[in-house]
Parts: structure tokens; C-alpha cells; sequence
């Protein structure tokens, strides 16, 4: 054996050993294997867990099928709607993860409806169809990086990256779109640890888990008592309130405005305006569903909200707008957990409406269309 | 800019772009700005303690040079050592003192104190001028003739805040006569930046995570487990992050065309404490040896002379470390068991049966950790804590996962090849793919392993 003995051969070997590298990641973490065997109470594995579950439904559930995408504050149950009366006209479909937002959904939907026409309507629910911006820009929740890294391909590194304003997280992106081991490593070294035990627990919510969530059932706690005197935003709370209710009512309702800046809106542009692209030749109908609002709904002078990009975007072919008053019944607190959740109450009542509502707008399906 | 982060990377490309693309009479100078940069990038202020020893050694050594041997020689040496030590004493160890002596007083540990800021990397770059200086008093060396050269080996970026201490010989040598990097410098140079990334970064940063939640909070971790586990975890951070760093230091050494010294030599392998000395910060070790420990008579006086040396020179070194009761206690530790080990006749030449050598180097670890302790804790009240906990009572929770564990036996494993194989050898002399495919697995274990952007400084930065 001789040993390479330019200093071009070196440049050549440092080279190889680049693409080396990222030959080892993507034959480790760029495959169905490893995701399949993702924790599933960690923020990707549950992601994939419920694709999996939307992906079995679409093979298993006929033709009728609607999904929903939301955060944890579009919280319907399953188990209610299937146990109406009156079966509603649509099977909807949860594929919503809590935490999670429009640049999420966006690639949620894109491996869950490659073709564009699995679905009589994608539904998406928003706290508001007019644009108000918070402090923080949605654009920079590094915590979507988390939650799409097993779908994300090689060439969405660059525009998932460019899609984060800070340029400190533009670079973690691409840097975790490129090498996902980075991304992956509390659940690459918590595997190593008890491989056995991750394996034994991945079957086990392959097996059991769409059962739990669909028995699931959430507290009675509510949030009776609350008001807020909105001139001062003084809250009275709810005898016994905990740090949870508090902490949601004073981020999510009793908050003094922040300033304007249109980053809400340009977020919502880029991202729904990409899942309306994606079903533009499509008979799938894009909806938009504005969530109850609260227990105390935030007045709407409270902040002067400069545009409505949600508004804008139901002008287009093929995208509608759900009633924004249809759940405003639901508005109150003894039918929330907490500052921004229904409670079970709240949600057993909310299934209801939703059916009613989505079968409102799609009105009588039309056989043979979708799919 | 810490070795291991982004800004450091972009630094040394266009180091190395300049360096390569001009004159090779500019490159000394191209070196100098560029240390002076990183030097700058920490704390620009302390440049002029930087150039202020810088000028009196250079001139100290000049002078030394010229003059007959005599007093006015010794006083140039004085001047010298006074300067360095004065500084060295002043900003590490005036604090320490003043507390002292203020409790000793009667008055507050703080009645004293002056608000210093640490200059960084001045034990280091104090010890190389010492060495420097007293080299050229001796005659070992000569004085350099331009003061860039020399200005250059007290700030050389690659070893300027952390070490390894090179001595002037060995740093002129490859100035003076410098020759453009071989292949094989280059191979060695990549390969040890990569492993010296990952044991910063995967090993080192990881293990820090556990040793610091156990240091911050013994009492919330109670038992023998829990302490051993904490320390066992800092024992693997110090070494990994201390030699992790000076493996970058001579990697990137090496791709500008020096060759610095060897530091350390797998220490937890060790068979003794005389052993682990020989293989643990060789270059601060090297310089006890013939600095002090050798100029106070070394092991010519007998047996009493011997251990006292040896716990002289352990307690300095002790102190080298920091001004602290702990770094005291963890140099006299370290000096009685120098000395118990030579009272037994315990010599790291002579062999080691197969089946006792587990069992040595394993107690030879286990004294290591015990040291650790002083060396970690915030002060002597935690130590007796941290100790009381490894020798008794309950058993507590075991701090480190099992991922942990996995690292430590695939550490552990390397080295053992390494020492029986020489695998990093056998490497460098590999075909092309097989070095590749090595360097790629160091690489793709930072990406599976390493801190990636918790900057977590380099524990002997602050020395």
C-alpha cells in the first residue's frame, strides 16, 4: 500500500471525505427505516406518525375525505362525529400537529396528497382571517425545521432555508436540511440508549396509537369566572387558576398590541399561497375555518390590523372561507380548558358545528371527482 | 472565536488563502496580523501586555547573548523573569493573595480585591518565554535575530491561548528553515482537526452537559453513583476538550508548515501516575520537568530531596493551573502520589503483566477522577462533599445514558488500538479511499454527536 503523496491527492481525499459524510447521513437518516423508528413523543416522530395514519386512512376510507390542518387550538374529536346521528356528508381527517403552522402544513400536505386530488377539500384553521402580527415572526419558528426534517428532500434546502428571516437560522437550516444528523441527534443518541425499548414502543403506536387518539378525551377544566377589562387588560381569573391558563390568557388574549409589521401576512402569503398552488388544477377545495376565538374573544379594535391576506387569498378559484361567525357560540369560558383551548365541552360542541359547517360549504359531493 | 465554531473556520480559510497566495518573505507577517487578529478577537486590550513581554524578552535574550557571563547576565535573566512572573503573579494570582491575607487580617476576602480581568492564554505564553530566555541563558539557544520571529512564536494563533508550550528550538527550527507542508503534514493536519472536533465537540461538549449538572447541584444528586458518574463525566470532558484542542492547534500547525510537539498520549491508559504523567499535557509536564523540578535538584539529592522536588513541582504546577486552594490541593495530590509511587518503585519502564495492567489502569484512572474532584469544584467544602459522596452512602442515580457509555467504550477502544496498533499511523500511510472513509466517519460523528451551536469555551482557555 502507498500512501496518496500529492498535495492535490489530500485536496481530493478531503474532498471524498465531504461527500462521504454526507453519503453516511442520508443512508442513515434519508430513509423510511430510520423515520419509522423516530421517538414517537418527539415532535418529528409524532409528525410522521400521523402522516402514516392519514396515509393508511386515504387507502382504507373511500373517497369522501376531508383534511384538517391546525395547531393544538383545532381540536375536534373523531370519535363524536362518527357517533352523530346523522352522519355527516364528509369523513373528515385530523392531520394537524400542535405547534405547528402553515410552512409545516405545507410540507405535511405535499407527501401526504402528492397527486393534489386525494382529498374533497384541504381545511386549514386560522385564529383569525385578518393579519395581526405578534412580536415574534412566525417565519423564524426554528421549531418547523423540527417537525418537517424528515420531509424535506435535498432540494428544499436552499428555499426552506431562504423562507427564515434571521440569518443565524437561515444558516441552521440549511446547515440541519443538509446533514440531518444534526437535527436528529437527541433522537439518533436517545435510540442508541435503548434501541430495544424504541423499537418495542414505535409497534406498539403502530398498533395502538390512532386508537388512543381517538378515544381520547380532554379535561373538564374550564375557565369560568374569567373576565378581562379590555381598557386595562386586568384579568380576573378563574378561582384556582393555574400557571397554564394564565400564561395562555396573557400571551393569547390579555396582551397589549404589537407594532405592525406585515410579517404575519408575508408568512402566510408564502406558505398557504403554496398549498393553494398546489391544488389550483385540482377539484380539492382550499377552506379556511376561523377558530373560536377564546373564552373572552379579543375585540377587534384592540389592534389595526393592515391587511387581511386570508381574505385576499379566498378571491382566487377553488379557495373558500368558512362562516367566521359559525362557532361563535363556542366563545366562552366554560367551554375552554384554558386561555386559547376548548375544553371537552367545548370540543364535543365544536365537532359538531364543524361538521355542519364543512358539509354547508362543500355542499353534496360530487362522485368520481376527487381521488 | 473558539476553535469549533463557524467565524473560526472563515478565519483560518483566508489565514491560509493569504498565507499560500503571497511571497513567502511576507508569510512571517501575514502569520503576525493574523494572530494578533484572534488575540484581538478576545480582548484587544491586553495586545499591549502581548508586545510589552514580547519587547523585554526579545531584548532580555539579546542582551544575555551579548554579555559575558556574570552579573550583568543574571540581572538581564532577572529582568526577564521578573516581568513575566510580575505580570503572571499580577493578573492570576493578586487576587488570591489579597483575600489570603486579608482573611489573615481580619478583614473580608474581598477588602482587597482589584477588579482583573484574566488575560487569556498568559500562563501559556508567559511559560514559553521563560523557556525561551532561560534557554538562551543556558546557551541552548540562540537569541533571534528579528523581532517578528520572535514576536511570532509568543502569539502563533494555532497555540497562543492553550498551548502545547513549544519551546524555541523546536519553533525557530521550523521558522527559520520553513518549507512549504508535504502531503503527509497535510494528511495529518486534516485528520487531527477532525479528531480534535469531534473529542471537542461530540465528546467533550456532551460530557460537559452531564459533569456541569452534577458540579451546579451535588446536593440535588446525592449518592456514590451520582458522584461518580459527574466526575467520571469531567473526566472525560477535561481530557477530551483539552486534547481535542491541541490536536486542532498542531492540525492546523501542520497545514501552515510547523510541527508542534506531541501533548498528550492517550493519559487514561496510563498503568501509574508516574505513567499518566508522561502522557498527560506533555508539554506542561516537560517544562516542569526542565524548569523547575531539574533545576531544584531533580532526583540527585536522594530520596527526601526527591519527593519534595516532586511536591514542589506538583503544587507549582497546581497553581499554574489557577489561584485556588483546589488547584493546590489538586498539585500536592497529584505530588504525594508522585512520591508514594517512587517510595514503591513503581516506573512506567518497566513492564506491565498482561493481567495486572487492567487493574493499574484502572486504579491509575480512578486516583485521575478523585484528583478531578479539587480540580472541578467550586471550592474545598464541595470536594469533601463530592468525595464523602464517592466513598459512602447511598447509591443514587448513575448521571451519565447509556450513549454515553456507548462513547466511552468506543473511546476506550481506539485508544487500546491505537496503543497496541497505532491505527492513526497505519492511517496516514492508507490508500486514498480508506483515509477518506476515515476522515468522513470523524466528521459525520460530529454530525450525529456534536454540540453544535452551544458555544461551550475550552476549560483550559481560562488558564
Amino acid at each position: 500500500m502507498r500512501p496518496f503523496s500529492s498535495v492535490r491527492g489530500v485536496a481530493f481525499a478531503a474532498f471524498l471525505a465531504l461527500i462521504g459524510t454526507f453519503g453516511l447521513d442520508c443512508l442513515v437518516f434519508r430513509n423510511a427505516v430510520y423515520t419509522h423508528y423516530l421517538e414517537p413523543e418527539s415532535s418529528t416522530g409524532l409528525f410522521e406518525m400521523i402522516l402514516r395514519r392519514e396515509q393508511k386512512a386515504q387507502k382504507e376510507l373511500g373517497d369522501n375525505l376531508v383534511v384538517t390542518f391546525g395547531n393544538s387550538r383545532f381540536a375536534y374529536s373523531r370519535k363524536i362525529i362518527d357517533h352523530l346521528p346523522q352522519a355527516p356528508v364528509y369523513m373528515v381527517r385530523d392531520a394537524g400537529v400542535a405547534g405547528s403552522n402553515a410552512r409545516v402544513w405545507n410540507y405535511m400536505l405535499r407527501d401526504l396528497d402528492p397527486t393534489a386530488q386525494r382529498y374533497r377539500a384541504v381545511i386549514i384553521g386560522v385564529d383569525d382571517y385578518d393579519d395581526e402580527d405578534r412580536a415574534f415572526n412566525p417565519a423564524d419558528d426554528i421549531r418547523e425545521l423540527h417537525y418537517v426534517i424528515a420531509r424535506l428532500r435535498l432540494a428544499d434546502t436552499f428555499e426552506f432555508a431562504r423562507s427564515f428571516h434571521s440569518p443565524a437560522l437561515q444558516w441552521a437550516a440549511f446547515r440541519g436540511g443538509l446533514l440531518k444528523g444534526i437535527i436528529y441527534q437527541n433522537d439518533f443518541q436517545g435510540f442508541l440508549s435503548h434501541p430495544e425499548k424504541r423499537v418495542d414502543y414505535v409497534q406498539l403506536c403502530d398498533r395502538d396509537w390512532a386508537n388512543w387518539a381517538y378515544d381520547y378525551q380532554e379535561t373538564e377544566a374550564n375557565m369560568s369566572g374569567l373576565q378581562i377589562d379590555w381598557s386595562t387588560l386586568q384579568v380576573t381569573w378563574p378561582p384556582g387558576a393555574n400557571d397554564d391558563q394564565r400564561g395562555t390568557v396573557n400571551s393569547f388574549l390579555a396582551h397589549a398590541p404589537d407594532p405592525q409589521t406585515g410579517q404575519l401576512a408575508a408568512y402566510r402569503r408564502q406558505w398557504f399561497g403554496k398549498i393553494i398552488e398546489r391544488y389550483r388544477n385540482s377539484r380539492t377545495k382550499v377552506i379556511f375555518l376561523m377558530l373560536p376565538r377564546g373564552p373572552i374573544p379579543r375585540p377587534a379594535n384592540l389592534s389595526v390590523k393592515k391587511s387581511s391576506s386570508i381574505r385576499d387569498m379566498a378571491q382566487q378559484p377553488g379557495v373558500l372561507l368558512a362562516n367566521e361567525h359559525a362557532f361563535d357560540e363556542l366563545e366562552r369560558p366554560e367551554l375552554f380548558r384554558d386561555g386559547m383551548h376548548l375544553n371537552r365541552e367545548g370540543i364535543a360542541r365544536f365537532s359538531v358545528l364543524l361538521t355542519h359547517e364543512i358539509d354547508r360549504i362543500l355542499g353534496d359531493p360530487q362522485p368520481g371527482k376527487a381521488r | 472565536m473558539l476553535f469549533n465554531t463557524t467565524n473560526f473556520f472563515l478565519f483560518l480559510s483566508v489565514v491560509l488563502v493569504l498565507f499560500y497566495a503571497s511571497p513567502r518573505s511576507w508569510r512571517r507577517y501575514i502569520l503576525l496580523l493574523a494572530s494578533y487578529y484572534f488575540y484581538a478577537s478576545w480582548n484587544a486590550k491586553f495586545i499591549a501586555l502581548l508586545l510589552t513581554l514580547t519587547v523585554i524578552d526579545y531584548t532580555a535574550a539579546r542582551w544575555i547573548e551579548k554579555l559575558p557571563p556574570g552579573r550583568k547576565r543574571k540581572a538581564a535573566l532577572s529582568v526577564s523573569l521578573c516581568a513575566n512572573l510580575g505580570f503572571l503573579g499580577f493578573f492570576k494570582y493578586y487576587n488570591f493573595l489579597a483575600g489570603n491575607l486579608a482573611l489573615l487580617f481580619g478583614r473580608p476576602a474581598n477588602a482587597w480585591f482589584l477588579d482583573i480581568v484574566l488575560p487569556l492564554g498568559i500562563s501559556f505564553h508567559t511559560f514559553q518565554s521563560i523557556s525561551y530566555v532561560v534557554d538562551v541563558y543556558r546557551g541552548e539557544q540562540q537569541a533571534v535575530r528579528d523581532p517578528v520571529d520572535y514576536a511570532l512564536f509568543i502569539c502563533f494563533f494555532p497555540q497562543l491561548v492553550a498551548g502545547p508550550i513549544v519551546r524555541a528550538r523546536t519553533f525557530f527550527h521550523d521558522l527559520l528553515k520553513w518549507s512549504p507542508p508535504v502531503a503527509d503534514d497535510l494528511r495529518r493536519g486534516l485528520f487531527l482537526m477532525a479528531l480534535g472536533l469531534i473529542k471537542k465537540m461530540a465528546f467533550a461538549d456532551q460530557f460537559a452537559k452531564v459533569a456541569n449538572g452534577y458540579f451546579q447541584n451535588v446536593a440535588g444528586n446525592p449518592g456514590v453513583l451520582a458522584a461518580w458518574s459527574g466526575v467520571l463525566a469531567f473526566g472525560m470532558q477535561i481530557y477530551f476538550d483539552f486534547s481535542g484542542y491541541t490536536d486542532m492547534a498542531i492540525g492546523m500547525a501542520k497545514l501552515l508548515g510547523f510541527h508542534f510537539p506531541v501533548n498528550f498520549r492517550r493519559p487514561y491508559l496510563a498503568s501509574s501516575i508516574t505513567d499518566f504523567w508522561r502522557r498527560w499535557h506533555i508539554s506542561l509536564s516537560s517544562w516542569l520537568r526542565d524548569y523547575l523540578y531539574i533545576p531544584l535538584g531533580g532526583s540527585r539529592h536522594g530520596q527526601w530531596m526527591t519527593y519534595r522536588n516532586l511536591m514542589l513541582t506538583m503544587l507549582l504546577g497546581g497553581l499554574w493551573h489557577g489561584a485556588n486552594w483546589n488547584f493546590l490541593i489538586w498539585g500536592g495530590y497529584h505530588g504525594a502520589l508522585l512520591s508514594i509511587e517512587r517510595a514503591l518503585g513503581v516506573r512506567p519502564e518497566k513492564p506491565v503483566s498482561a493481567w495486572l495492567y487492567p487493574i493499574r489502569m484502572m486504579l491509575t484512572t480512578a486516583l485521575a477522577l478523585i484528583g478531578w474532584v479539587f480540580f472541578r469544584a467550586a471550592d474545598f467544602t464541595q470536594s469533601r462533599l463530592i468525595l464523602g459522596a464517592m466513598f459512602h452512602g447511598t447509591a443514587g442515580q448513575w448521571q451519565l445514558e447509556p450513549w454515553h457509555m456507548e462513547l466511552i467504550v468506543l473511546a476506550l477502544f481506539l485508544a487500546l488500538w491505537e496503543e497496541k496498533w497505532e491505527w492513526f499511523e497505519r492511517l496516514m500511510v492508507a490508500p486514498r479511499l480508506v483515509y477518506a472513509s476515515a476522515l468522513a466517519l470523524v466528521l459525520f460523528g460530529v454530525d450525529v454527536f456534536g454540540v453544535i451551536d452551544a458555544s461551550v469555551p475550552f476549560i483550559y482557555f481560562q488558564f
